[in-house]
């Protein structure tokens, strides 16, 4: 016979089951998986793998177009880290009070993260080549080597700088009034304010917000992909894309998989990293 | 943040910057509207203009050239199958980790936040080759368990964070009133979690239905497209015809716009409540 406690425990523990079978077959067991894949030289079809050992780790840091992606996906995102917080928080001091204009505002505000990357994309090809150019004749940025990265940080502004926006409204609705009726009565400046204030206060949404845009940023995928092909030649080529395209455009899903390693340990150190350092300046309430 | 002086033409002019800066996040969609409404020979001559007259008749061209009402169907097939199936794996095993404090619930829980930093990539080529072996690759079956694994993480912890906040009272008034697990679950618990629930449910939506990379790497027969997929091919091919294209547009937002405006406000606490957690 089976003791009631044991029973409870096993009706307990069906509930976590079906999640915990689907998350260990398709996310666990592929993820691990990954390591021995990366050891081999394989073209992703054939049933002929070539061990290797270590090779494919260590081609990755000769690899130019490794270099050349971590360039573009780091710029990518630093720029659409930093400008997505800075205009999200801007728009936030803009549009925390609760009338009925400001909800308008935000709604309508809103509306472009509810977009799909790729129609996002779409939408800002042609705004750059009809409106940049058609009108201002200021040649569209995913057209030059150069400037492609900001052309497409652009477009991840324009749709997560109001998911920051959301996320600091929150936090700056948290604030109790009691803090800036004592700074008015000091005759504090509305600057002033902000900066000792608002900013410290709203210190866990910041680190939030970093942290979360940094992932973003780094798992860039679809807004070079739909946007430029990862063009012109591959100034726009980011590491998401170079593991996909090592799988289905150049046949090497050996070194794909290794690449794919070290992007894994390099979003995990940098997120860790920067939420630690940020969360370090947080204020202790 | 309190702010006091509003002196009235300091109120106007903040006022007026903030129509103006809606506006100009508002603006590209401009472009999308217009061009799903023009005509080939109008695109050419004048893009930006008013359109002279309405080509209503974009949008079913547009519909049958590039077989639409399939990647309708397929986009909405495995958003409903999967958002349903993460929902409710979800909701009850956050049920379970939020209200049992052993070992191994609190372990499942630490497993979720780190697969959260897990990228789709790492996992993408073994993933690959999996779904070759069982038969599973081009499959919407294929691409709907996929979705909602990599949902779970997500989810669970989402749910988990309200569920804390649930005061246990009436469950332990159930269980003693001769409830078993199961009957507290679907009685009591489920219609305390409807608001995350209706979170979970709009954030997910927008996930699946949005998804592309999961699409493409995964679904790679026409006859498995996707909405996004079906957009990017559409666009991809030569001399493609913008008004079509945009007109197409169009027609995959109205599901997005509707679900927005309806649960706008689940969205925007589902956000918040992810956010505080980090």
């Amino acid at each position: 016979m089976l003791s009631h406690k044991t029973i409870r425990r096993f009706e307990e523990f069906t509930f976590v089951m079906p999640a915990l079978i689907l998350f260990l077959a398709f996310v666990v067991y592929p993820f691990f998986s990954g390591f021995p894949l990366s050891f081999y030289k394989w073209d992703g079809m054939s049933p002929q793998k070539t061990f290797v050992g270590l090779n494919n780790y260590l081609r990755f840091f000769q690899d130019r177009n490794v270099g050349n992606a971590v360039k573009n996906t780091l710029v990518f995102t630093i720029l659409s880290m930093v400008c997505s917080n800075l205009i999200g928080l801007s728009l936030a001091l803009l549009l925390h009070r609760s009338t009925r204009f400001n909800s308008v505002c935000r709604t309508v505000i809103f509306v472009p993260y509810c977009l799909s990357l790729v129609l996002s994309s779409y939408i800002w090809r042609y705004v750059y080549s009809d409106v940049f150019y058609g009108m201002f004749r200021i040649p569209s940025p995913l057209g030059s080597t150069e400037w492609v990265m900001l052309g497409l940080a652009v477009i991840a502004i324009w749709r997560d700088c109001s998911y920051c926006m959301v996320v600091y409204i929150a936090a700056i609705q948290g604030i109790s009034p009691h803090f800036y009726e004592a700074a008015q009565i000091e005759g504090c400046p509305r600057v002033r304010q902000f900066f000792s204030i608002t900013l410290p206060m709203i210190g866990p949404a910041i680190t939030s917000n970093f942290t979360l845009l940094l992932a973003w940023g780094m798992k860039v995928f679809d807004y070079p992909m739909a946007a430029t092909a990862g063009g012109p030649g591959r100034a726009s080529e980011t590491v998401a894309m170079l593991i996909y395209n090592n799988l289905f455009v150049y046949f090497k899903a050996g070194y794909g998989q290794a690449v794919a390693v070290i992007f894994t340990a390099m979003i995990f150190v940098c997120s860790t990293g920067l939420s630690r350092t940020l969360r370090k300046r947080e204020v202790e309430l | 943040m309190l702010q006091k002086t509003n002196h009235p033409l300091q109120k106007s002019l903040l006022d007026l910057l903030r129509c103006f800066v809606t506006l100009v996040i508002f603006a590209p969609f401009y472009i999308a509207i217009i061009y799903s409404v023009k005509s080939k020979p109008e695109l050419v001559t004048n893009r930006l203009a008013w359109p002279k007259t309405i080509h209503w008749e974009n949008f079913t061209t547009a519909i049958r050239v590039s077989n639409f009402g399939l990647a309708l169907k397929n986009s909405a097939v495995t958003t409903v199958i999967s958002v349903a199936c993460i929902t409710l794996v979800c909701s009850m095993a956050a049920y379970i980790i939020a209200r049992k404090n052993n070992r191994l619930y609190n372990f499942l829980y630490y497993v979720f936040l780190g697969a959260m930093i897990i990228p789709f990539q790492s996992i993408m080529t073994p993933l690959y080759v999996m779904m070759k072996q069982m038969g599973l690759l081009n499959t919407l079956l294929g691409f709907v368990l996929i979705k909602i694994s990599f949902q779970i993480a997500f989810t669970v912890l989402l749910v988990t964070g309200f569920v804390k906040t649930v005061p246990r009272d009436l469950e332990e008034a159930a269980s003693i009133d001769g409830y078993n697990i199961y009957q507290v679950f679907a009685r009591i618990v489920l219609p305390l979690m409807q608001p995350i629930i209706l979170t979970s449910i709009v954030l997910n939506a927008l996930n699946v239905w949005n998804d592309f990379q999961t699409s493409l790497t995964f679904l790679q027969k026409k006859e498995v497209r996707t909405v996004p997929l079906t957009q990017y091919f559409f666009f991809g091919e030569n001399n493609i015809e913008l008004g079509l294209a945009f007109a197409l547009f169009m027609i995959s937002m109205i599901p997005v716009l509707v679900l927005y405006f309806a649960l706008q406000k689940y969205i925007i606490s589902g956000i918040t409540a992810g956010s505080v957690k980090g």
